[in-house]
């Protein structure tokens, strides 16, 4: 008897994971993917694709990769602004990654910790957050565990456990040494790395999918510094691809500029039965699969669910809980930034190559009056900035174009002296933190386009303003620091955070359909398949219970892994 | 030049595609990039706009006299602005550069000559973003939007009305403290719209790679010290791991650089100022 047939929406992270999954275990898998391909020769199957990437900023800042907002806007307005009856207050770029084949990770910072046991049960261990729409995961650490050693050996991800505090391997234990040892240290990452052991924490190699060195026909990385952001134009840098190259291998066929507007479903409302989607010639087409998968990014997901409609699903698939589109999360970043004496050159690095987990919390004794602890996040230690984006930083003060400009070009002052921690602070889940349909907006296909409600929860703001000193007194402690000073939200005082650090600017999105054991409280389950439906599943960060301080595309690839497990064991 | 095609030949000719077509890319690409002569019009912008063009970036990154290095002028930066503005005059437009490698760490040619095509979908983005939406239904499906052409022809003939109410006569005429006493302007958001978009193009004229047109001879890597793209050769050893070899930061100028701290901040980039860089450190 064949096996079922599996239509994938979206090729990023979660997609190509599943593609790789099923495609091997003898799956007819087909993707459809609303971007197109950057990397000759991939979708057709060439084992040794190319890339059109380059060290190039100005290809970087012109939407080779990212999806295009004239074409395919978001909206975007606060919560107060929600409940003035606000209908958006922005109109363009908010948290726009790659739309191409291979998703956020053909310039992704490949960062990939793990999150923590205490990540999936919050609610049991911590207690409800007033306000806060705190709830457990219907997994643990040791059901994902054998996913994430999978994501790892296949993307080859590069650290020492032997490094690794006792607190960390206690909270995220792994059985094994990773794939190959961590890369050179930048210079600047060290000394932040010193500093920071000066003051008692403990810094160790950030894991990350980078090749330090050759890994399935990939180069090891040269630390060219065009990392964060940018394609990797030596294809050193694991992500989607390390999974969607031998799955397409196996057989799993991409389509590009396949942009999926609906999902239908059978009469009773029971079964997914197609898609309808516009192709690369703006024809309307339809396709029917077995399973349908949806793995389009947490925005997107929850969009297209909402523009499924169906009598039998009068809010959207998969929303009797109307918990769809709600409990959005993002990452805010506290920033720390030292300045040196000497020339550090910290932009010389796969991105960070350090990292530190002493801020994750909880922290019950620090908590202000009203919430019961603070939370922060794993650091990214030692960032620098590239030659343009020190300019474009000058250039953001009013007059300041001409002499003194080109000189603190010249100086090289930002470039070659400073160093940064980012704290990737844990957001917490709000009910109306959500996406929904704009009510008047349309994309270039004639779609509404996803809005995205936000708000701040004094939990994140408490965070941000207890942890970002302590990011600022690990910058003074580090030798050669002559200047400290730290950012927290809002980073420039008397704006609205969402202009800074909030919606628009992170790259990390997740919740939109959390899943959970019980459908009224729920979009999917502990698997990803959406309740009520026997053959809809969700692969991507949409299905985030909590968004952790932990970056999240290595559990968005482990969960998916676990989600083609369970498709995998059907029969038709 | 014989029988070879002259720059302004092709200028001449270039809105026939069927001259396009009979040209192989790389040609048609250096012909695009080769510098229109002073009086000359450009790809996109009429001699007189262009003239006005260089006058402006030439204050945004000055070169002699006001600074000893070269600035946007040897950086032929307004040429690459108005080779940008006139992206679909060529095919592969020059939007795109290509990669992975130029030749100038160790590839074996320049890649990055040879521009990426643009699909249906990506063309469409960047005829709004260049031409605007001009009332197409098929462009105008998220409301009006003011494309780059626009508000540079528009600016430019700003700028020279702002030069004739202080002086008589035309932006490009003017003594630089003039020019900058209207380019800081405050009070004038047509002049701070255009100073905006055209500082974000001349930076990136300046310092990007020289395929886009700017860049000349490497000038905004040489003073600054920048390496450039380094791929294939990457960094190795204490190229790493080790301190550079920089002139070291005095404490006054490390104190005078916390007044960008805010720049670091992402800055969203709405729809109706699509021009502006979205800058700030990577987060990832």
């Amino acid at each position: 008897m064949s096996k079922p047939s599996v239509l994938i929406v979206g090729s990023g992270a979660g997609g190509s994971a599943v593609a790789w999954r099923l495609a091997r275990a003898g799956h007819p898998v087909e993707i459809l993917e609303r971007g197109r391909s950057l990397f000759p020769g991939l979708v057709e199957g060439e084992e040794r694709f190319r890339t059109r990437f380059g060290n190039d900023e100005v290809k970087a800042g012109r939407y080779f990769e990212n999806q295009d907002p004239l074409l395919e806007p978001r909206t975007s307005r606060t919560q107060d602004e929600a409940n003035q009856g606000v209908e958006r207050s922005f109109v363009g770029d908010v948290n726009d990654l790659p739309a191409t084949v291979g998703g956020g990770t053909v310039h992704w910072d490949a960062k990939v910790p793990r999150f923590w046991r205490q990540d999936f049960k919050g609610r049991s261990l911590y207690g409800p957050v007033q306000g806060a729409n705190v709830a457990d995961w219907p997994l643990t650490y040791d059901d994902l565990a054998p996913h994430y050693d999978a994501v790892e050996r296949r993307l080859g991800v590069q650290g020492d456990r032997r490094r690794m505090p006792a607190h960390t391997l206690h909270q995220a234990p792994r059985r094994h040494q990773f794939v190959m040892p961590p890369n050179p240290p930048s210079h600047a990452g060290t000394l932040m790395a010193e500093g920071a052991e000066s003051l008692g924490y403990e810094p160790y190699p950030f894991p990350m999918a980078v090749n330090s060195r050759h890994h399935h026909g990939r180069p090891r990385c040269n630390s060219c510094g065009f990392c964060s952001g940018f394609g990797c134009p030596i294809q050193a840098r694991g992500g989607a691809l390390s999974f969607l190259a031998p799955a397409i291998a196996a057989g799993a066929r991409v389509h590009e500029r396949c942009f999926v507007h609906k999902i239908g479903v059978s009469r009773d409302g029971r079964r997914a039965t197609s898609v309808a989607y516009v192709d690369r010639h703006g024809r309307r087409r339809r396709a029917k699969a077995d399973i349908v998968v949806v793995a389009a990014s947490a925005i997107e997901t929850a969009r297209l669910l909402l523009m499924s409609r169906h009598h039998t699903h009068p809010a959207g698939i998969g929303n009797h809980s109307h918990q769809l589109g709600r409990n959005l999360m993002f990452h805010y970043f506290t920033l720390g930034v030292a300045l040196f004496e000497p020339d550090i050159h910290a932009w010389i690095a796969p991105s960070t190559t350090f990292t530190m987990d002493d801020f994750v919390g909880p922290d019950t004794k620090a908590a202000p009056a009203g919430l019961p602890y603070l939370k922060g996040g794993i650091c990214e230690v030692g960032a620098g900035v590239t030659l343009l984006q020190e300019a474009d930083i000058y250039a953001a003060l009013p007059n300041s174009f001409g002499v003194e400009h080109k000189s603190l070009m010249k100086d090289v002052s930002l470039r070659s002296h400073l160093g940064a921690i980012q704290l990737v602070g844990e957001d917490m889940p709000q009910l109306a933190n959500r996406v929904d349909l704009d009510p008047a907006i349309r994309d270039f296909h004639g779609f509404p386009v996803p809005r995205i409600t936000h708000g701040q929860h004094q939990f994140e703001l408490a965070a941000s303003a207890y942890y970002g000193p302590k990011l600022a007194e690990v910058c003074q402690a580090a030798p050669g620091s002559i200047s400290s000073a730290v950012g927290v939200i809002p980073l420039v005082p008397g704006a609205p955070a969402s202009d800074i650090e909030g919606p628009n600017s992170t790259a990390h999105i997740m919740g939109t359909a959390r899943m959970g054991h019980d459908p009224r409280t729920s979009v999917c389950d502990g698997h990803g398949q959406v309740h009520g439906l026997e053959n809809l599943f969700l692969a991507d960060g949409s299905v985030f219970v909590s968004s952790g301080g932990f970056n999240p595309t290595l559990t968005i690839m482990a969960l998916a892994l676990r989600t083609a497990d369970r498709i995998a064991g059907r029969r038709r | 030049m014989g029988k070879e095609l002259s720059r302004r030949q092709f200028v001449a000719a270039s809105g026939s595609l069927g001259l396009l077509a009979l040209l192989p890319g790389e040609r048609v690409n250096a012909l695009m990039l080769a510098t229109p002569k002073r009086g000359h019009p450009g790809r996109f912008l009429s001699a007189h706009q262009l003239e006005t063009l260089r006058a402006l970036c030439a204050r945004l990154v000055p070169g002699p006299p006001d600074d000893p290095d070269p600035g946007a002028t040897e950086a032929r930066a307004a040429d690459a602005i108005d080779l940008l503005l006139g992206a679909f005059r060529v095919h592969p437009p020059l939007i795109h550069a290509g990669g992975p490698f130029s030749s100038r760490s160790g590839g074996r040619r320049d890649d990055f000559k040879r521009f990426v095509r643009l699909d249906r979908q990506a063309e469409l983005g960047w005829r709004i973003r260049l031409e605007g939406s001009r009332g197409k239904r098929e462009r105008e499906f998220a409301g009006p939007v003011r494309g780059l052409q626009a508000v540079y022809r528009e600016g430019l003939r700003h700028l020279d009305e702002r030069a004739q109410a202080v002086d008589g006569q035309d932006f490009a005429k003017l003594l630089p403290p003039l020019q900058d006493a209207i380019l800081s302007d405050q009070g004038d958001d047509s002049v701070q719209e255009l100073v905006g978009v055209a500082f974000a193009n001349t930076l990136d004229a300046v310092y990007g790679p020289p395929e886009y047109g700017g860049n000349h001879k490497l000038v905004g890597w040489r003073y600054t010290d920048w390496p450039g793209d380094t791929q294939p050769r990457g960094f190795h050893g204490a190229e790493i791991t080790g301190p550079g070899n920089g002139k070291p930061l005095s404490a006054a100028t490390a104190a005078s650089l916390s007044r960008f701290l805010p720049g670091l901040a992402v800055r969203p980039v709405a729809n109706d100022a699509h021009w502006r860089p979205r800058g700030g450190l990577q987060t990832g």
